[in-house]
């Protein structure tokens, strides 16, 4: 197991705030790992930092065991980043924008010409190569700004919250390509998100909450240990299916007119469904997600 | 850095609308010049023989002494967009220094500045010849450029400072219209100098960018000065370079060319390192 990330108790101070509050984490080399979190809970901070971007208060992080205090020269050569915003200029074609950029980091010719054609392959940009970046449509931005930041052909690839804002089925494809960067190529991405369904398919996950770390693990983990299967039942007979609960010992709540009734797992539902028979006219079985899971952990929604 | 350089010099001349908005002095200028400031001139002063030729280089002179302000400042435009879209994000973490960034926002302002004072220069030598005048000496020429090359170093130092306060797109424009509205009044370019009040002559002559106007109307303006003023005392041909902002005089005293030169060379070094003072600072 090689750490590729190592943060001890980062911390980041602005004014009056503490917007990182000693985070400690490591993410291991050519793993996916999601970082998550609500609005303002310090995921951006925490990017920009490791990207090399903004100072920090305290604490100490190595990437690829380069101390990113005094090597973020080094560093900076072997990340690739993808930024909420868009960072290419839209008066520029994708292939000048891919040029210049390359050229930020290696200034052979045939290098540059090398290595843009792989990362336009790799993100299928292909077709749309010489158009302006400005006239992209919002999918086709984002696949231009990954092609950006893998022009140089980085270990780490940071992303934040890199499907944010675009349709469901170009968040596919685009999720798609980031899996199989990581996958095909052995890259060890890095990102932030707000769509759970991300999370639950990346290795490990982080989840921060006011600067801090509320939860870790793998989405298995943390679908265990937070979230729960729950059946709800429709009563029939209200009374009579308290009772028969109240006789189980079943602990459960009223939410719409429906039993919810929280449960070890879902086979655990079949014995109280059995005894229930006579009280309810219908049910229905809920395994825990991970949108339970992140409700339990920050008792807040995360896409509000 | 070149690579740096390169993309703001593109991103300038592709958005055409900036490049030409960025000539607004020189626009503003030769409107009201077309419109009235010029009749008025010549019907004051039509005893003179070749007139034509003598207020076009008076005013190619100042066109060339403010082209490279609005130019810079239009070029410092990039710079303000990366800030305002966060672009620059993307530059601070890739491994390029800092100080080549600043030097490639200052290297393609510098030299935007003068290109497009260039251009100036040449489309106005051919109006000044296609309006009656002659062409330019080939060492007045040079002389020129080389004018051209100092004043813009100079103005891109002074725009470069001021852009540095900008965070965003609308307080740059506002900036850069102002400025590119009210230079003409501070070189002496809408009204000459010795129609002015003594106090806003003596703004005019601490300006620095007015002593690049008085170096260009210096060299552009010699020959028509000669053809126009022969066999007239030259008490008179003196009396026309103090009014027309041709050489100023502080308390008396001539302000020699050098001295000119020098103030130019001052100011870019002052203004140089305020402005990187300024923007490196910033994190």
């Amino acid at each position: 197991m090689n750490k590729i990330i190592e943060v001890t108790n980062l911390r980041k101070n602005y004014d009056s705030l503490t917007a990182v509050k000693d985070i400690s984490f490591y993410v291991e080399q050519g793993k996916l790992f999601s970082y998550l979190g609500p609005n303002g809970a310090g995921k951006s901070t925490t990017i920009d930092i490791l990207c090399t971007f903004l100072d920090f208060s305290g604490g100490e992080v190595y990437i690829d065991g380069l101390d990113l205090r005094r090597h973020s020269q080094a560093i900076r050569k072997i990340i690739g980043v993808v930024f909420q915003d868009s960072i290419l200029d839209d008066l520029l074609t994708v292939r000048e924008n891919l040029t210049l950029r390359a050229g930020l980091y290696t200034s052979d010719k045939t290098e540059i010409r090398n290595a843009v054609y792989e990362a336009v392959q790799t993100t299928e940009l292909g077709e749309i190569i010489d158009r302006p970046y400005g006239k992209l449509s919002g999918g086709q931005r984002r696949r231009a700004d990954i092609a950006r930041a893998l022009v140089h052909k980085p270990k780490i690839l940071f992303l934040d919250e890199p499907t944010t804002g675009l349709d469901p089925q170009t968040r596919k494809s685009i999720w798609n390509t980031i899996k199989q960067l990581q996958s095909k190529n052995g890259m060890t991405v890095f990102l932030t998100t707000h769509y759970m369904e991300e999370a639950a398919e990346s290795d490990y996950v982080i989840v921060i909450d006011h600067g801090e770390i509320a939860a870790k693990g793998t989405p298995a983990e943390l679908k265990t240990r937070y979230s729960s299967d729950t059946v709800r039942l429709f009563a029939s007979d209200e009374a009579g299916l308290r009772q028969l609960l109240h006789d189980q010992k079943l602990d459960f709540t009223m939410s719409a007119g429906e039993f919810v009734v929280k449960l070890p797992d879902t086979m655990s539902a079949i014995p109280v469904l059995e005894n229930c028979q006579t009280c309810i006219s219908g049910f229905q079985v809920l395994q825990g997600t991970m949108d339970d899971a992140f409700i339990g952990i920050t008792g807040k929604e995360l896409r509000e | 850095m070149m690579v740096f350089m390169k993309r703001n010099l593109k991103l300038f001349f592709r958005d055409r609308s900036a490049v030409l908005f960025s000539l607004l002095a020189v626009f503003i200028i030769i409107a009201l010049y077309a419109v009235f400031l010029g009749d008025v001139w010549l019907d004051s002063m039509k005893a003179l023989a070749n007139v034509d030729f003598l207020m076009n280089t008076w005013l190619v002179a100042g066109l060339l002494a403010v082209a490279s302000v609005t130019t810079t400042m239009g070029a410092f435009g990039v710079m303000i967009e990366d800030k305002v879209k966060k672009i620059d994000k993307d530059f601070y973490s890739s491994p390029i220094k800092r100080s080549s960034l600043t030097g490639g926002y200052l290297g393609s302002a510098l030299l935007i500045g003068i290109i497009m004072s260039l251009v100036t220069f040449a489309a106005a030598e051919i109006y000044i010849v296609l309006s009656g005048g002659a062409w330019l000496d080939a060492v007045s020429c040079l002389k020129i450029v080389l004018l051209i090359f100092l004043s813009t170093l100079m103005n891109t130092s002074l725009v470069c400072f001021i852009v540095s306060f900008i965070n965003s797109n609308q307080a740059f424009s506002t900036v850069s219209t102002i400025i590119g509205t009210l230079i003409g009044f501070f070189t002496g370019i809408y009204l000459p100098i010795g129609s002015l009040p003594a106090s806003v002559q003596t703004l005019i002559k601490v300006f620095p960018p007015s002593h690049a106007a008085a170096l260009f109307r210096q060299v552009l303006m010699e020959a028509p000065m000669q053809t126009s003023f022969n066999g007239i005392p030259v008490q008179y041909l003196n009396e026309f370079k103090y009014h027309m902002g041709v050489t100023y005089s502080f308390g008396g005293h001539e302000i020699t060319p050098l001295v000119s030169i020098l103030i130019l060379i001052g100011t870019s070094a002052v203004f140089y390192g305020l402005s990187i003072l300024n923007m490196s600072g910033k994190r």
